[in-house]
């Protein structure tokens, strides 16, 4: 069992790491929150927002932050698996040559993968991405690749929707999170980003940041800690089963939303590998506020952007999906009382 | 032909004469205008009041003498002037009166007899000259209240039953005591809705059913009474309250405010009770607060706080 202070100690550097994102991505700060629980929590991150909010400087900055290997690729339609592996070239002496691509070539250092504009690459691409997430392992060159610390950020923006390729529900699911990154509203900020030539330069932003406090490839060991240093009480299990039934069921629990009919509205709710992303997001968050209990509020902090992504509504209501999600994640936080 | 021609003449200048006379007259004639307006002349019972006026346009210059006015007080016999009154009244074409005269009479005839208001003189002034114009005599009949020969009942003479008093206009105070009605029965009802006594608005008496069912509980049954305490929250509040939302609490219900320091403490306790490590043992004294805090949120329920 780690002590208390060693998780004290870690807290202020997570604390510090979260305050330079800040600096360095104006205006985010419940997106950048919610990223510094992804990273403590190790699960892998999908990013959605309109084009030029910040997206990637916002990755960017947390891998700075992180140090380790950051590899990156773009999402493009003829993008395929074997790209991400290996790629082949005609060296300075005319002989073919193969290199380990983006994903294995920095083997067990890897600490960052961003996949940038995840919905232009082909469902290929998605499967292969899915093996990578869910086994921090991949298969090439007749051996396998660990990366026992990757963590995956994706992007895609909401914008356009041609070409592109829905990621599946699986592939969904095993986002850890789901985070929309919105353009900040208050008007100070936006004047900074608007006049400050400081945001100019992406690379001398990010540069500003000071070398990482946190090593990556402790972070697994930190994540287990801090699972085990929170343990919830009866009545919080309780509490978080009901709102996992909720998800499934809404309608069960008194919930009802205009012009929906409720039993017919969901297809699936969250699976249990989300309602388990969800407890250790809220253990997390319990730990970044420097408590060891876990209280309704630290669920109801990251219920959001951790089922919202998970609940698959019925294609007549498809169409009313960006409506319906959060108008449902909020009637569901708003009806079910603890204790 | 002469002769014709000269009576010709002489109409012709007549007429000139006759209308400059006319003429002549109607601008300077003393008393251009006399009035005499009265009432029915007939079917007056002893004690009748009769009112006769006079309307009197005169010359400017010329004034009337108040002295040719009959006085007030008793006329005669039977008749007396109750009320004599005059206004005056200037105008580019002369001087207004108007006289008013209230006359009652008290004769009490045995049958239908004709009786007059004496006649007199009224006097106008201008210049120590006098005008004078009389006022006729007003005849009219009065008739006796009762027959000549008075019927006799057994107890001897007939009386007639009294006539039954008007009754009093009593429109203004039965709205006024509608109002006032009305008035008390909406105190009474927002009286009993600060109570809890209407069964349709439960959320007055939330913390009212919380008292009730906190009173019986021992500090073994403390999560129930959490519960309760949580439940009469969440019910008023219309969804779940929680200690990190307590600021959108009381931005719908400010009124509890002035408690905020014992609620800040019960939802931290109550987070402390159901969520962490419940390594401190609660106290009797725990259950007391939370009794107290239930308390004085219904004085706040009742609006008594």
């Amino acid at each position: 069992m780690t002590s208390t202070q060693t998780l004290s100690d870690w807290r202020t550097s997570a604390l510090q790491l979260e305050q330079q994102i800040n600096q360095v991505v104006v205006g985010q700060q419940a997106a950048v929150r919610n990223l510094l629980i992804a990273v403590f929590a190790r699960g892998h991150v999908l990013l959605e927002g309109q084009v030029g909010v910040g997206k990637t400087t916002l990755l960017r900055a947390v891998a700075q932050g992180l140090g380790g290997k950051y590899q990156r690729i773009e999402g493009t339609i003829d993008l395929m698996p074997a790209d991400l592996i290996y790629y082949t070239y005609l060296n300075s002496e005319g002989r073919p040559c193969v290199d380990p691509g983006p994903l294995v070539k920095q083997g067990e250092q890897l600490s960052v993968f961003f996949f940038n504009e995840i919905n232009r690459a082909r469902p290929q691409v998605h499967s292969l991405l899915l093996r990578v997430m869910a086994e921090r392992s991949i298969g090439a060159f007749n051996r396998e690749y660990r990366m026992p610390h990757i963590q995956v950020f994706a992007d895609r923006n909401r914008v356009e929707k041609e070409e592109t390729f829905e990621l599946p529900a699986a592939a969904r699911d095993r986002f850890f999170m789901e985070i929309t990154i919105d353009t900040p509203s208050d008007d100070a900020v936006l004047d900074d980003l608007m006049f400050n030539p400081r945001y100019h330069d992406v690379d001398a932003l990010i540069g500003e940041m000071s070398a990482s406090q946190i090593p990556y490839y402790q972070l697994n060991d930190w994540a287990t800690a801090i699972q085990q240093s929170i343990q919830p009480t009866a009545a919080l299990r309780k509490y978080a089963l009901d709102l996992w039934k909720a998800s499934a069921d809404p309608r069960a629990f008194g919930i009802k939303l205009h012009e929906v009919e409720m039993d017919q509205m969901l297809q699936a709710g969250a699976s249990p590998r989300g309602i388990g992303y969800m407890i250790r997001a809220a253990k997390v968050r319990a730990w970044l506020e420097n408590r060891d209990s876990l209280l309704p509020e630290d669920l109801q902090a990251v219920y959001a952007v951790t089922m919202s992504h998970r609940i698959f509504l019925n294609s007549m209501y498809g169409y009313r999906k960006d409506e319906l999600i959060p108008t449902l994640i909020d009637s569901i936080l708003n009806q079910i009382a603890a204790p | 032909m002469q002769a014709l021609q000269r009576t010709r003449i002489c109409v012709a200048s007549a007429m000139v004469v006759i209308l400059l006379s006319a003429c002549s007259g109607t601008s300077n004639q003393a008393l251009r205008d006399f009035q005499l307006q009265t009432p029915r002349p007939f079917g007056y019972v002893i004690g009748d009041t009769i009112r006769h006026r006079i309307l009197i346009q005169i010359r400017s210059g010329m004034a009337l003498e108040r002295s040719s006015l009959p006085g007030q007080g008793r006329l005669n016999r039977w008749l007396q002037l109750n009320e004599v009154s005059v206004t005056e009244q200037d105008g580019s074409d002369g001087k207004k009166y108007q006289i008013d005269f209230l006359y009652q009479q008290f004769y009490a005839p045995l049958e239908v007899k004709e009786l007059s208001i004496p006649g007199f003189m009224l006097r106008f002034q201008q210049h120590g000259q006098t005008l004078e114009q009389p006022v006729a005599p007003w005849p009219f009949t009065v008739a006796p209240l009762r027959e000549l020969v008075v019927r006799q009942d057994q107890h001897g003479e007939y009386m007639r039953p009294d006539q039954a008093p008007t009754l009093l206009d009593d429109k203004e105070i039965v709205q006024r005591l509608l109002m006032a009605l009305t008035v008390a029965t909406g105190i009474a009802v927002r009286l009993a809705w600060l109570y809890g006594y209407l069964p349709g608005l439960p959320q007055r008496s939330v913390f009212k059913r919380a008292q009730r069912k906190l009173q019986n509980l021992g500090l073994q049954q403390l999560p129930q009474a959490l519960g309760a305490l949580h439940a009469a929250f969440n019910g008023l509040h219309g969804k779940p309250v929680f200690l990190h939302k307590l600021a959108e609490f009381y931005q719908s219900h400010p009124e509890y405010r002035s408690v905020a320091e014992e609620l800040a403490w019960f939802f931290d306790y109550s987070n402390c009770y159901f969520f962490g490590d419940a390594s401190t043992m609660p106290q009797e004294n725990d259950l007391q607060k939370i009794k107290t805090l239930c308390l004085h949120c219904r004085e706040i329920e009742r609006g008594s706080r």
